[in-house]
């Protein structure tokens, strides 16, 4: 039923923009395009699907294995297997060169594809996809809202799985398997753990979990294809008071950067919010790029989707949009810590998502 | 986006056999006259990278320049925080950091040469906007397509690569051993959790969940009804090395019968004539950067064969007495003359 929903609207895009057919493209990495249209979650190769303006979906796909998948994963659109993706895929769009057609996002299209000498041109249509993927249907907001529901529940699972001498992978294997327990197929995740040598997350490494860590992660689960996020920071052992008052930013600056949510603000004001805290103890270097990527970003068919939440993003928020806000970032007296929550934007203000208490836990040492 | 162990072992992957790749392209570049050899990588196409270099980008993009002379150098989207992570898990001789990889990478090859020959790995598939950029940055570089140049190197499998895929296979022999409990969610916590703890990079599980109704594999999400017979795949990287295996759960005496005509169709590859008399069958292997291309099989036409030496994964489903039964495992191609031979065992515990 989402899929159709969203197929509707992005027809109804099409019209709008005059746009005859839509090339969608997406692979592992980044397909919330390619989902959108296709309905499909591509694991392996490239895949493009092809829209019409009826709505009909041509589904390309260079992978064999996840060819099969998607004929029984997304059994309302035409599925071919296409080893050589982007001369099958140039063959169809040959048949409708004379059409008005599109690409998104258009950067990632195999290049042959958008050759001159092709008998076609694929204008650059990211941006009509990008306004449907960041404004959410009452649906998707459920989507979005359970998937944050299993975040909350993972992070359970994480202050269980956390023991000093385990390693960061052991720590993420538990988390992984409770999430496939619970019927959850998709998660993006990274760890950090330490002190103040710490400087971010990454992927898990084989270091063991020591006394007086700091550990970090952000949780991202997904349903049907909908991701939410949480960050939260833990200690492993008694928290010192210097890790205390650190984290008293964080939580000071989230709820200042929640709190500058409503429908016509702009991702900058969220941000400024959040980094005006840190300005204002003395912490305005830890708001640069030197230190932290972004104070937050869109979340749903992608773990991170615009608008990234950064001083210089102009995209004015309206109702339906789901971010994640999170001031992550290094503090001095303690390392890296994380504090995020999902939220969606209503009427009049903001939604937050993540009901996992908003502070820094602590677990046996 | 990838989420298992990320790390580089000097035992599994010392320097000497990063190097003797890298001798290997550089001549094959010499012979073609190619000033800088350009590899894309991101997490779908990781595979022509991490075997020069060991990196695997968990998210986001790269380009590896590998310069006819000098060390290789990386040029990743990734942010300039996540620098002190890529140098601890891969071997390059230096990163740099920028949105615009293909801009950023061009800039540089022609600050050493600016009329320099460039071969581009995967040319036809290179996203579009980094080939542009890589036009923009070099306005006088030459660009040509280093796929068949690049593909006779990488298909073939040296005896790191082969340790590697045993690794992996073995990961995914326990994993699939793992398989217990009450739900088929349970079974693939099961999976996912004891691969992800043996070191998995990455693990992609997908079910049959009831053979007699259909034998196509999906990913399960939410609850489903298992059948009196069914089937799990794992799909396993370890190392930048990905593998394939399938199991079926039925009774142990036709896993018995149906693992030896697989072993001994399997031996008759690259030829596909030992899958005769089976429903489908499908070998997939690396070429370039994908780890797992379809190669050839009962849906795919000529296809590309693997050549002798060459790593590859094979799935395959038959019929015994009219129960449909799946399989799959990782292979090692022979070379001309002898028989191609599984590298994981079939039967699970």
């Amino acid at each position: 039923m989402l899929a159709e929903e969203r197929r509707a609207r992005l027809v109804a895009a099409m019209r709008e923009a005059g746009i005859g057919h839509m090339v969608l493209y997406g692979n592992a990495w980044q397909g919330d395009y390619l989902r959108f249209g296709a309905d499909f979650g591509i694991l392996e190769g490239h895949g493009i699907a092809l829209i019409a303006a009826d709505g009909e979906v041509a589904l390309f796909l260079d992978s064999a294995t996840d060819a099969e998948r998607a004929e029984i994963e997304a059994p309302q659109v035409k599925v071919h297997l296409a080893p050589d993706i982007a001369r099958v895929v140039g063959a169809r769009l040959d048949r409708v060169a004379n059409a008005h057609i599109a690409a998104a996002p258009r950067r990632f299209l195999p290049r042959w594809l958008t050759d001159a000498t092709r008998s076609f041109k694929l204008d650059d249509a990211t941006a009509v996809v990008d306004r449907l993927l960041m404004h959410k249907s009452a649906g998707e907001i459920a989507a979005v809202r359970r998937a944050a529901q299993i975040a909350d529940e993972a992070y359970v699972e994480f202050l269980r799985a956390v023991r000093p001498g385990r390693r960061q992978y052991e720590i993420v294997a538990d988390i992984e398997a409770h999430l496939r327990r619970k019927g959850c197929p998709d998660n993006f995740m990274i760890i950090g753990s330490g002190g103040k040598d710490v400087f971010g997350m990454t992927p898990p490494s084989e270091r063991r979990i020591a006394a007086g860590d700091l550990v970090t992660t952000e949780l991202t689960p997904a349903v049907e294809g909908y991701f939410a996020q949480i960050c939260r920071t833990l200690v492993v052992g008694k928290a010192s008071e210097a890790q205390r008052r650190a984290f008293a930013v964080f939580v000071e600056a989230l709820e200042a950067g929640i709190a500058a949510v409503r429908p016509g603000a702009r991702a900058a004001d969220v941000a400024k919010a959040e980094n005006d805290v840190f300005r204002n103890y003395g912490l305005g270097e830890y708001t640069t790029s030197q230190w932290t990527r972004v104070r937050g970003h869109g979340m749903g068919m992608f773990a991170d989707s615009k608008p990234h939440i950064l001083e210089d993003v102009d995209t004015v928020l309206e109702p339906g949009m789901t971010l994640i806000v999170h001031p992550n970032t290094y503090h001095p007296d303690a390392g890296y810590i994380v504090l995020g929550d999902a939220i969606v934007v209503t009427e009049d203000g903001a939604e937050v998502l993540c009901k996992t208490p908003r502070q820094l836990f602590e677990v046996a040492a | 986006m990838r989420r298992g162990l990320i790390a580089r072992s000097l035992v599994e992957l010392p320097d000497a056999v990063f190097d003797a790749r890298l001798d290997r392209v550089r001549a094959a570049m010499q012979t073609a006259q190619f000033d800088a050899l350009v590899i894309y990588t991101n997490n779908t196409r990781p595979a022509g990278v991490s075997w020069l270099t060991g990196f695997v980008p968990y998210w986001s993009e790269a380009v590896l320049v590998v310069p006819r002379q000098g060390g290789p150098y990386l040029v990743a989207a990734l942010s300039f925080r996540v620098k002190p992570w890529i140098e601890r898990v891969s071997r390059v001789d230096d990163v740099l950091h920028t949105p615009r990889i293909g801009l950023k990478a061009a800039q540089q090859i022609a600050a050493t040469r600016v009329d320099a020959a460039v071969g581009i790995v995967d040319f036809d598939g290179l996203p579009a906007g980094i080939a542009e950029d890589l036009r923009e940055g070099g306005l006088q570089l030459t660009l040509h397509d280093a796929s068949a140049l690049f593909a006779s190197l990488r298909t073939v499998a040296d005896q790191a690569e082969i340790a590697l895929a045993s690794r992996a296979a073995d990961i995914g022999l326990r994993a699939l051993s793992a398989a217990q409990g009450n739900t088929l969610n349970d079974m693939i916590a099961g999976v996912e959790g004891e691969a992800r703890q043996l070191g998995a990079e990455e693990i992609y599980i997908a079910a049959v969940p009831d053979l007699d109704r259909d034998t196509r594999f999906r990913r399960i999400e939410g609850e489903v009804a298992l059948g009196k017979t069914f089937a799990l795949r794992a799909t396993v990287a370890y190392k930048g090395t990905w593998v394939r295996l399938v199991r079926s759960m039925c009774e142990a005496a036709i896993m018995r019968e149906v693992s030896a005509r697989f072993a001994q169709a399997v031996a008759s590859l690259p030829s596909g004539r030992g899958f005769a008399g089976f429903r489908s069958w499908l070998v997939e292997g690396c070429r370039m950067a994908q780890p797992l291309d379809p190669l050839i099989g009962s849906r795919l036409g000529e296809g590309h064969p693997p050549l002798p030496g060459a790593l590859v994964s094979v799935q395959a489903a038959l019929a015994v007495d009219g129960q449909a039964v799946l399989l799959g495992a990782p292979a090692l191609i022979g070379q001309p003359g002898a028989a191609s031979s599984l590298i994981a065992n079939l039967l699970y515990d």
